[in-house]
């Protein structure tokens, strides 16, 4: 076999699977391996699939036995959701990657390692930098217990990185991603037909387009760098247009009420208590530096934060617009009159 | 129409056009059409709310301002200036409309905001979107390498909350961390002397827990504030004058010599005794506030 081989834990999730999906179609991919708790719901083609939870400490013993080449981790779960509250995530998070780096260790010729992590770490506050580079994780607190999840499986990965320096690692920061069709936490809250949004506050967010997260990915895979990369758009909206372009009817919560309802649609949107997250996100947002994903990953990104926005808001927007937008090279009418 | 006068079918028509393009512009703007820069800057909703400003200019402050063209045309600049205001940073958007107004090439110039103002509900964003940018070094970087005039007021809070007795004594400048950025980037520092924001909420005292309160770490007593309550936050019709001096270059220095602590403090010095001078002159020169 001549292309590399190459191993997809969390082949089953939603990235996993579209990694998988795209891979298929390089020249250069030998062969891949997908690896998670629960058979795939898609057609992941040729890919071998074994059926291994990674929390499992038989890993240790499974993996080096495939030698892989590159060894690709899409099974951090971001959203909390009815029946796997945030505690089962740590264990899925943290547990679970401790667990495939300590296979890792064992493997011998691997080449690069890359995760598919988040740019939570990073935080949102009042006085954040308006685009954080890759150096400025720690900068901020960490919050929330998704954040200390992350904060500490990037730990374990640092480490990892340090021990077995032949092995390249690299580690994704993913902003929020949105897209038509794209079924998370993030989407389904825009999707509710009246926002609630925090009276008095609109934050600054980055939206990275679906397709973008998967192009990323697919050429992280194939042309890894050592170290954290941010894998985020180029510019940044406001919330308050991404739901006008949507079309969207708002209604601001102001602080004593927000508690009370983000909760409730935390759960609703199936976030359940990931909300302190989403509240600090929508309270100050974030950006964060893109230039070594276009520099040095070499990923050319389709859509900038506005271009996801429109994109999205064209695929949902199916009802009427209040207040549709005057043609912007329309003359005005009343001198016709 | 038929049956008016001439003039005053004009002015219909001319009324009706400007309703229908205001209307045009609110629907369009409630659509979400419209521009925001990267950093949430929206320059049609400032230069929607400029004429505020414009007034507060020139009706109400009666500015005077010295010295604009000193303020470089194109790239980057740093514009250091005193702070003051107590409540809100009037200083800051009248340095904008100064340039505005009286600069051959206007620019809009981007401001970095004390951290905790972003805390703030409704001012949060207004902030932004005027332009204002949290206050860091990292920002600061990053605007003066996309060539941005930005404005720093280095007495931060110390200088914003400053009482009424100690007007125009400039407090000390942090650690030069604008001055580092100027020599990183290489950006020439104009310092601005602003002599009459001083005046406008004459600050007596410190309502410190009722702040805490509304998550500002401070909340000022003035004549009239809070007495007057919503009323009370009018400032007061002082005499303005700004003055923007030389522009020192650092571009000699290279981006290295930003490691160099005296050389930062000195520079530093250099500005803060600029400001000094020119405030002490501005003084002298404006004559009575109130008058």
């Amino acid at each position: 076999m001549s292309g590399k081989r190459i191993l997809v834990a969390g082949a089953s999730t939603k990235w996993g699977s579209e990694l998988i999906r795209a891979l298929l179609n390089e020249p250069e991919v030998g062969e891949i391996i997908g690896l998670d708790s629960s058979p795939p719901t898609r057609d992941l083609g040729s890919t071998r699939f074994i059926e291994a939870d990674i929390r499992d400490p038989g890993l240790s013993k499974l993996l080096p036995s495939l030698s892989p080449d590159i060894v690709v981790h899409c099974g951090i779960v971001w959203y909390p959701e009815k029946g796997r509250p945030s505690r089962a995530l740590h264990d899925i998070n943290v547990i679970g990657t401790l667990q495939l780096l300590a296979a890792c260790e064992k493997t011998q010729g691997l080449e690069a390692l890359v995760v598919r992590g988040s740019a939570a770490i990073y935080g949102s506050g009042p006085g954040a930098p308006a685009f954080f580079t890759e150096d400025m994780a720690r900068r901020l607190p960490l919050e929330t217990r998704f954040q200390r999840d992350i904060g500490e499986l990037e730990g374990y990965f640092d480490n990892f990185a340090r021990r077995r320096p032949e092995v390249v690692c690299c580690m994704l920061r993913f902003e929020v991603e949105v897209g038509p069709g794209l079924d998370n936490a993030f989407v389904r809250y825009l999707n509710l037909p009246v926002v609630p949004t925090r009276m008095g506050y609109d934050p600054r967010l980055q939206l990275l387009h679906a397709d973008d997260a998967t192009g990323a990915i697919v050429a992280a895979t194939l042309n890894p760098v050592r170290g954290p990369v941010n894998v985020a758009p180029d510019g940044a909206i406001s919330l308050s247009r991404l739901l006008r372009l949507c079309g969207k009817t708002t209604i601001g919560l102001p602080p004593l009420v927000s508690g009370l309802i983000n909760r409730r649609v935390g759960d609703f949107v199936g976030s359940a208590d990931l909300y302190r997250d989403g509240e600090l996100l929508f309270r100050y947002g974030r950006g964060c530096d893109n230039t070594r994903l276009r520099e040095e990953i070499g990923y050319e990104l389709a859509f900038d934060s506005e271009g996801t926005a429109r994109d999205f808001a064209r695929a949902t927007n199916r009802i009427p617009q209040l207040f549709p937008a005057p043609h912007p090279g329309s003359p005005v009418r009343s001198v016709e009159r | 129409m038929n049956g008016l006068p001439t003039p005053t079918a004009e002015a219909v028509t001319e009324w009706a056009a400007t309703v229908q393009s205001t209307s045009d512009k609110i629907l369009r703007r409630l659509a979400g059409e419209y521009h925001e820069d990267e950093w949430g800057f929206d320059e049609e909703f400032t230069e929607t709310v400029f004429p505020i400003f414009e007034f507060l200019y020139s009706k109400w402050w009666r500015v005077e301002t010295v010295g604009v063209s000193n303020v470089p045309a194109h790239g980057r600049a740093l514009l250091v200036a005193n702070h003051s205001g107590a409540i809100f940073p009037f200083d800051a958007t009248m340095i904008a409309t100064a340039i505005q107004k009286e600069h051959p090439l206007p620019r809009w110039v981007r401001s970095m905001v004390l951290n905790w103002a972003f805390d703030l509900p409704y001012l949060s964003f207004i902030m932004r979107r005027l332009g204002g940018v949290a206050a860091n070094s990292a920002n600061l970087g990053r605007l003066l390498e996309e060539d941005e005039p930005v404005m720093v007021f280095p007495e931060g809070s110390r200088g914003f909350a400053k009482p009424f007795a100690e007007r125009y004594r400039l407090q000390r400048f942090g650690r030069g961390g604008f001055v580092e950025v100027a020599l990183e980037t290489g950006s020439p520092i104009v310092p601005v002397a602003v002599v009459g924001a001083e005046e406008i909420y004459p600050k007596l005292g410190e309502a410190g827990p009722l702040g805490r309160l509304f998550g500002s770490p401070h909340i000022p007593i003035t004549p009239t504030f809070p007495w007057l309550g919503p009323l009370g936050l009018l400032p007061l019709p002082s005499r303005w004058r700004i003055e923007f001096l030389e522009p020192i270059d650092l571009s000699g220095y290279g981006p290295g010599s930003s490691a160099d602590r005296s050389l930062v403090f000195d520079i530093s010095e250099q500005v803060r005794d600029a400001i000094q001078q020119a405030l002490y002159r501005g003084l002298v020169e404006r004559g009575p506030a109130f008058a």
